[in-house]
């Protein structure tokens, strides 16, 4: 059979068809995804078994919902996800969500209120990581279809927050019971993206759920890169491999000279937001034996201690003064605390060491310390602060699980520490740091018994009344103040690398997690 | 020959054992619980305690090391704390990655080492052999990670010719066959993929085949040098043999002994730089595993890759030995009788 050379060039083009096609669609698919650089594996995927372990956390937040959420841009106000809305009783202790309609979950099956009330009752169940947070739930109700009655056993004002955390999200109850222990590898929410694969140490891949209830994501993927070496992220970060960078661990930062140099670099823009970490030279507060037990010796330390210079020394703009037990930018913070907070006074320092019957030389504390050039930096800038005042320290930065175990244990006297609060409110750091109570706990900061102090936490922990509970946090600010537990250092601002075409992220501070529907990759 | 690869493989178990109980013992020296790393922040004293009962650390150590070693004879390594899956699973999906790497840098090293020695060692004493033995100078004493961060500053952002990490591009999605990233690009019928995966492989590969390169080329050189003052190279040089036939038959087949026991011990050192290595180059393999596990006090993951890194070393001991075997005939004979 002859054909022509016309013919021929139809059939050619009609066969290179499909393939330009697929090129087309690979082509697409790359521009529109996002790959994002974090250092280590998620630990577990899903609600019911993720420990605040923050890559997880933030995969969770991006494949399921919540039933309700921080507002962006601000994050200071709840708007309702999976509830379309909600009323609280008068006593604070019953709370009816009327959930959204026609919401399914990624698997096919209804988000009902009864899906609802099982995922947050095997949460409630199988989390420890969540007792805190659910104990206080008296029963959960369908009360509808759609309708959700949550009855808590006492007045619990931040219950809102805590609904609002990843680990509150609300999975499948088909899947979990198809997948068994292997859900927390095969997520399935209702949320903006499907959970595609898991390749240990290699990546986490979601893809777009065109059937989201909020309207299907711009991206078409997202892609999270394990890349353990910070050096490495850097340079994929610069070489366009990947589109995000940003601190993914409680006690990472990134370092300054890599924030200065990737400032500079066209290609890259640097997101900074104040957070509400707090790192802190904290006193072991029980511990009657030791110097630190009186408290003119701790005030001499807080006065010690250089603050600004610290600030602009060793973070070169990348963190925020912190001026008592809260940061700046919570709702609860008092700005009085900004003229009661102490500052760098050596001559003060030295008097109240001579008060406290302590020579110049005498006292000679351990400073025990996380490890990594940041932590050292700051333990060595203190170290010559207290040794400008006579008081001698040595570091000993430790590997995390020997610090943890250490501070459980209450074997140390100084110790550089941090707070990094899971859910926006107060009670995040308050309750958990200085309930004396909770003393042996970990992550506290040991307080000695008082039980005035204890009160008004509580106090301030279940006042229904925004505004009387905000009066009582700034009591609560004062008195903590007042017992000098600790020098608050600084709060590091939240900071995440993005290559430049990569629109419509925006950063949330508690907990400092992103949502990705609303960015889109240009 | 066969009764003796027995006896040797007979002779690994209580090295093994040995090898066990002292990582077992090391994991449990080192200060840290990892219930209350895993529980993380907000922990009670009573939650911790529950875990650690739930992780069986409350038991004594050694009840603790009989029931971890019936476990293991059994083929099952515990659970990682930190994930919870079957570590055995974990290690097995993670050798493959390992392995590739480590097989391709010790061809490279011995494609590389072995004829720079050579040369090195037939050119004696001129301009070349002085700039070999500063290169390999240099190649055994660069740290591995300068060398990686060199690497993939001039390949991958100046040069821009290889990509920086990972074991390939993160568009590439396909399942694993046999883990092997390469040939799996081919077995699945996606040629670009296994480019993509070779591509990957040259920067981790380079910086652990360098050392290992560097103290090959050292030994044959030195080794050759003693060899071609023998005298039956004088020998075979006066029977008129042709110098390739005497250099390469006579004298690299006796120069290759010293070199493959140095092979042998520097595998144990590849390995141990496969930790480092694949972390800066976020290879999925058991070195990273491990180096995760030891900072997380994931004590059975440690214990397990231990175990792993040790029976590699074994094999490739035992390969070693079987290789000087068919290379010197007086160990066959002695082997034989």
């Amino acid at each position: 059979m002859n054909i022509g050379k016309r013919q021929a060039a139809a059939l050619l083009a009609a066969a290179a068809l499909p393939a330009s096609a697929m090129a087309q669609s690979a082509r697409e698919i790359r521009q529109r995804t996002l790959v994002i650089g974090v250092p280590s594996d998620p630990a577990n995927l899903e609600p019911g078994t993720n420990r605040a372990e923050p890559i997880g956390s933030e995969i969770i937040l991006n494949v399921f919902d919540t039933l309700v959420a921080w507002k962006a841009p601000a994050f200071d106000t709840l708007e309702g996800r999976l509830a379309a809305s909600w009323t609280v009783s008068a006593d604070g202790k019953v709370f009816d969500f009327a959930l959204r309609p026609n919401v399914k979950f990624h698997d096919g099956t209804a988000c009902d209120a009864a899906a609802v009330k099982a995922a947050l009752e095997r949460t409630k169940a199988v989390n420890p990581y969540m007792r805190a947070s659910f104990d206080p739930i008296a029963g959960i109700e369908a009360t509808g279809p759609l309708a959700l009655r949550i009855t808590l056993k006492e007045t619990m004002p931040v219950f809102l927050s805590l609904l609002a955390q990843p680990q509150a999200a609300i999975a499948s109850p088909a899947a979990w019971e198809r997948h068994g222990d292997a859900f927390s590898v095969n997520p399935i929410g209702t949320g903006p993206f499907r959970f595609r694969s898991y390749r240990r140490d290699t990546d986490v891949v979601l893809e777009a759920n065109p059937d989201y209830f909020r309207g299907a994501p711009q991206l078409l993927r997202i892609i999270y890169r394990i890349i353990p070496d910070a050096s490495t992220r850097r340079l994929e970060l610069e070489n366009g491999g990947l589109d995000i960078v940003h601190q993914a661990g409680q006690l990472a930062a990134p370092p300054v000279q890599d924030v200065r140099a990737l400032r500079n670099n066209p290609d890259i823009e640097v997101i900074e937001v104040p957070s509400q970490i707090i790192r802190q030279l904290e006193f072991n507060n029980n511990r009657p034996d030791s110097p630190v037990a009186d408290v003119r010796v701790r005030r001499a330390i807080q006065h010690a201690i250089d603050y600004d210079g610290l600030l602009s020394g060793i973070f070169g703009g990348t963190a925020d003064r912190v001026y008592g037990p809260l940061t700046s930018n919570s709702w609860a913070f008092d700005t009085r605390m900004r003229e009661l907070a102490p500052r760098h006074d050596p001559a003060a320092a030295r008097r109240l060491l001579a008060e406290a019957g302590v020579q110049p030389g005498q006292l000679k504390l351990t400073m025990y310390s996380f490890q990594g050039a940041l932590w050292g930096a700051v333990a060595t800038f203190l170290q010559a602060n207290l040794a400008a005042v006579g008081i001698e320290t040595t570091i000993a930065q430790t590997e995390f699980p020997a610090y943890r175990a250490l501070h459980v244990a209450g074997r140390h006297e100084i110790a550089l520490d941090g707070r990094q609060p899971w859910y926006n409110d107060p009670d995040a750091h308050i309750t958990i740091g200085y309930l004396s109570s909770l003393a042996d706990s970990a992550m506290t900061f040991r307080m000695p018994k008082d039980e005035a102090l204890d009160q008004l936490i509580l106090r301030a922990q279940t006042e229904v009344d925004f505004e009387q509970r905000k009066a009582l946090y700034h009591r609560v600010q004062a008195e903590i103040v007042a017992r000098a537990p600790a020098a608050w250092l600084f709060s590091p601002k939240l900071i995440v690398f993005r290559r430049k075409g990569v629109q419509g992220l925006v950063v949330n501070s508690a907990p400092p997690l992103n949502e990705y529907w609303g960015v889109s990759k240009g | 020959m066969a009764r003796m690869i027995a006896q040797r493989l007979l002779a690994f178990l209580p090295v093994l054992l040995l090898v066990l109980l002292i990582v077992f013992a090391l994991s449990r020296l080192i200060p840290g619980d990892p219930a209350t790393t895993l529980l993380g922040p907000g922990a009670t004293a009573d939650q911790i305690a529950a875990l650690r009962a739930q992780l069986r650390l409350d038991e004594p150590p050694l009840s603790q090391f009989f029931s971890y070693l019936w476990g293991v004879l059994q083929g099952d390594l515990g659970r990682s704390l930190k994930s919870g899956a079957a570590v055995t699973q974990e290690l097995l999906e993670r050798l493959p990655a390992t392995l590739e790497l480590a097989i391709s840098a010790t061809l490279v090293a011995l494609v590389i080492g072995i004829p720079i020695g050579v040369l090195s060692a037939i050119r004696a004493n001129t301009p070349l052999d002085h700039g070999v033995r500063i290169v390999s100078l240099a190649g055994v004493s660069m740290p591995a990670f300068l060398l990686a961060v060199l690497l993939q500053l001039v390949f991958g952002i100046w040069l821009g010719w290889l990509p920086i990490s990972g074991r390939n591009s993160p568009y590439f999605l396909g399942d694993p066959v046999t883990g092997f990233a390469v040939l799996d690009g081919f077995l699945t019928g996606d040629p670009e993929a296994a480019w993509d995966a070779a591509r990957h492989l040259v920067l981790p590969v380079m910086v652990l085949a360098a050392f290992l390169a560097a103290t090959l080329a050292r030994f044959v050189r030195n080794a050759m040098l003693e060899a071609m003052a023998e005298d039956y190279i004088r020998t075979a040089r006066s029977k008129g043999l042709p110098e390739r036939s005497v250099i390469f038959i006579h004298g690299l087949r006796n120069a290759l002994l010293p070199a493959l026991t140095v092979l042998g011990i520097k595998f144990a050192e590849l390995l141990g730089g496969a930790i480092l290595t694949e972390t800066v180059f976020a290879w999925p393999g058991v070195g990273r595993y491990m180096f995760d596990a030891i900072r997380n006090r994931d004590y059975p993951v440690v214990q397990g890759a231990t175990l792993v890194f040790a029976l590699l070393f074994m094999l490739v001991s035992l390969g070693v030995d079987l290789l000087h075997a068919a290379l010197d005939p007086r160990i066959r004979r002695r082997v034989g009788q």
